[in-house]
């Protein structure tokens, strides 16, 4: 059976992402249950070989402000639409090409695609989920599975 | 030479170049970095992403390879493609070194010296 890897390989992940590049403080994000607003920023790369899926990260638009804020290192209130829609790519892309590593390979890697609201991903269903806060706001990351 | 898709890692990854003495230039993929080779810049080394529109890095890694002027630019790969048969692939078609997204500064730097292109 491959290993598929778990909840808290994706935090694992999602924190080494934030601690080097988002605030270098993996007390930052704190594992707790929220609720994801439907104006949410959805970052997806999707796989495809020997794992077909999908790895998700999804924030509300103020995490997504601030994390852009972080990565360009300007203030929130300057960071632009498009500053936003490439933070939560690279970020999705760095998310996910961790996870690939963990995931029966070979696969390859899509480029991200950045959505504000749900995402679709037609046939799959969510494998595994990690539901995070990040000054405050919601920040979930999951790992999506084609049904075969 | 800093060529990735997305203009906060092309930010990031040239503000520690240059804190580490570099001129930098930029590109958003591999076509425009080979566009920008063949106008006549030439860089010590070269920083690749591997997934990018248009040209990736595997493909900017093959075709400066194959010409010999650009013989002495060292390739740095620097992306999320963490699989082995990846880094196996990129160093086979033709890369120094190879670096897996998140990084560190620290990280670029050791890395750097260890190709001999910084000296600490």
């Amino acid at each position: 059976m491959p290993y598929i890897p778990s909840a808290d390989d994706l935090e694992v992940i999602t924190r080494e992402v934030w601690t080097s590049f988002l605030d270098g403080d993996p007390a930052g994000l704190i594992a707790t249950s929220s609720e994801m607003p439907a104006d949410k920023i959805t970052g997806c790369v999707h796989l495809t070989g020997a794992y077909t899926g999908s790895i998700m990260l999804q924030c509300s638009p103020p995490a997504a402000r601030q994390a852009a804020a972080a990565l360009f290192s300007i203030a929130p209130e300057n960071v632009t639409q498009s500053e936003v829609v490439d933070a939560i790519g690279e970020i999705a892309n760095m998310v996910g090409g961790n996870v690939k590593s963990m995931l029966p390979g070979p696969s390859a890697l899509s480029l991200p695609s950045v959505v504000q609201g749900l995402l679709s991903v037609p046939g799959a269903q969510v494998v595994r989920e990690v539901q995070l806060s990040w000054h405050a706001q919601p920040l979930f990351v999951s790992l999506w599975q084609q049904a075969s | 030479m800093v060529i990735d898709d997305s203009s906060a890692m092309r930010l990031i990854l040239g503000r520690i170049m240059r804190s580490l003495g570099f001129d930098v230039v930029e590109a958003p993929n591999g076509a425009e970095a080979i566009a920008r080779l063949q106008s006549g810049a030439m860089p010590d080394i070269a920083l690749v992403d591997w997934n990018m529109p248009v040209m990736d890095g595997l493909a900017f890694v093959n075709a400066v390879r194959r010409e010999e002027k650009w013989r002495q630019i060292t390739l740095m790969m620097v992306t999320t493609e963490s699989e082995q048969s990846q880094i196996v692939r990129a160093l086979a078609a033709g890369a120094h070194e190879y670096v897996i997204k998140p990084f560190t500064p620290d990280a670029i730097a050791d890395k750097l010296a260890l190709l001999g292109v910084l000296a600490y």
